[in-house]
């Protein structure tokens, strides 16, 4: 039953025409990143080894598929949650708004079900988000770019990756990304169980992930103690994948604060959305 | 009896201070301008503050009297300097005054420092010092101070093509200028490294990028066309 109706699900997910919108504006805004690099590519990496180009000099093809594929992926990041709450924010509310919620609670199954045959319904509809995201950087940006060694910036300097050792990185980067991405999922899910209406969830994930984000970016001191446990501190944890050495105890460590966020929300819109009164 | 012991003694020492750092340079250019060409394999091994990057593989390409070019199938990370500049700048003796300093060993050959003061007080060159093996005639290590680039210090390691005065080895120590990206241009917002190696690594304020030189072909009429390519 549970896969049945998850399949129902993501039916439903799949009719709406909101949900096209995140693949539309991937593509839309990849084509464009595509476009400004192969424009003007050479200047934006020049401002990136400006500090060093005094006494050093860079040779060989900086600019290339796995770079571009790098800078895609650094900047969708940030934006790609917005698209997946735009989805999954809904899958609770919007059965309350538009007072289907009854009939789904009418069938032979239990609440707890129809919450995690959602979530699941979610988890394909943010998998394939994640993997339209990868098709689009990795491979359109090979093709136009070719391949090549990577220059990664952080801010512990410049890591020159070489070629063959790029594709697994963006392989593991792309599957904590996908937990990254889940996280937020399961947070407009959550957040969809306790209201009525479509937007409030969206919303108040996306103000969530800015207000997470800006305690996180602040060098002071008193937030250092929460800062290991805001699930947006972990979300860029796989650009981890492209440093040298690899941090794998701080990767584990993302991995388990983000399974335990994921966890913890569903407990949570599992004992809401149980409790939660459909009759009126 | 008397008077041919006077003479000998006039003539070794005149032979022995009669060798002017003028002169010393000379040979070296002699030397240096008798290759008109040369390819040559190199491995470059960076050890740069900030930057991490493995050792690559590279074919160097070189024709007088500044034609050079580096192919590499990869990034490869080399020095601004030190490549072709000096022999070109010692090639010019209108420019520079070259005046002879202290001896110093190094790596169990004998040298001899030369200063190297430009004429101009606008050239690129600010201060030249090279340490030269006087039974050679080859530049052990050179100190060349510019304009814009700072200070890079070359040590060269000769082997099979030590007559021809090519090395098999440059070690370049240059000058870099302390690195600090901000989070947002490395998006790497949420990371603050305080690993105490990390900050003794950023603090750091010289490099090395050891080029280890192999397989020259010397003079083989490389082509112009060669140097025309598209650099990637």
């Amino acid at each position: 039953m549970l896969l049945k109706n998850t399949y129902n699900e993501f039916i439903k997910i799949v009719s709406k025409p909101r949900s096209y919108l995140g693949f539309g504006a991937l593509t839309l805004l990849i084509s464009i990143i595509i476009f400004a690099m192969k424009a003007d590519g050479e200047s934006i990496v020049s401002f990136v080894t400006a500090s060093f180009e005094q006494t050093l000099s860079f040779n060989g093809k900086l600019v290339n598929g796995n770079l571009i594929a790098f800078i895609i992926l650094q900047m969708l990041v940030v934006h790609i949650p917005l698209l997946v709450a735009l989805v999954t924010g809904d899958l609770i509310s919007g059965e309350a708004a538009m007072g289907t919620i009854r009939m789904l609670a009418s069938k032979p199954i239990s609440r707890t079900q129809i919450v995690l045959s959602k979530f699941i319904a979610g988890a394909i509809y943010t998998l394939l988000i994640t993997i339209w995201l990868g098709v689009l950087s990795l491979l359109v940006s090979h093709w136009v770019f070719g391949s090549g060694d990577l220059i990664v910036l952080n801010s512990d300097g410049l890591v020159i990756l070489p070629e063959a050792d790029i594709l697994w990185r963006f392989g593991l980067g792309f599957c904590v990304a996908y937990l990254a991405l889940m996280t937020v999922a399961t947070l407009s899910i959550c957040l969809s169980a306790f209201a009525e209406n479509s937007i409030g969830p969206i919303v108040a994930t996306m103000a969530i992930i800015i207000v997470f984000t800006i305690i996180g970016t602040l060098d002071v001191t008193v937030f250092d103690t929460i800062k290991p446990y805001l699930f947006t501190t972990h979300m860029a944890s796989w650009r981890s994948f492209f440093e040298d050495p690899i941090p794998y105890d701080d990767i584990i460590q993302s991995i388990i604060v983000l399974i335990v966020h994921i966890v913890v929300l569903i407990a949570i819109t599992l004992y809401k959305f149980n409790k939660k009164d459909i009759t009126s | 009896m008397k008077n041919t012991l006077l003479l000998s003694f006039l003539f070794l020492a005149f032979g022995s201070f009669s060798q002017t750092a003028q002169s010393v340079l000379d040979k070296i250019n002699k030397k240096y301008a008798e290759i008109k060409d040369y390819t040559v394999d190199a491995k470059v091994t960076a050890d740069i503050p900030m930057i991490k990057i493995l050792p690559s593989n590279v074919k160097i390409y070189f024709k007088q009297k500044d034609k050079f070019k580096i192919e590499s199938k990869g990034i490869v990370i080399l020095p601004k300097q030190g490549f072709t500049e000096l022999n070109n700048f010692l090639a010019n003796k209108s420019k520079y005054t070259a005046v002879f300093g202290d001896s110093l060993v190094i790596r169990t050959v004998q040298t001899r420092l030369i200063n190297i003061i430009p004429n101009e007080s606008n050239g690129e060159i600010i201060l030249a010092k090279i340490w030269v093996d006087q039974e050679n005639m080859v530049i052990m290590r050179s100190q060349i101070t510019t304009q814009t680039n700072g200070t890079v210090k070359i040590d060269y390691t000769y082997g099979d093509q030590l007559k021809k005065g090519l090395p098999s080895v440059m070690k370049f120590e240059i000058d870099v200028k302390k690195f600090k990206m901000p989070k947002s241009v490395a998006s790497d917002i949420n990371k603050s490294s305080k690993d105490p190696k990390k900050e003794k690594e950023k603090k750091r304020t010289k490099g090395t990028i050891t080029i280890t030189l192999s397989n020259y072909k010397v003079n083989t009429g490389l082509s112009d066309a060669v140097f025309k390519e598209k650099k990637k």
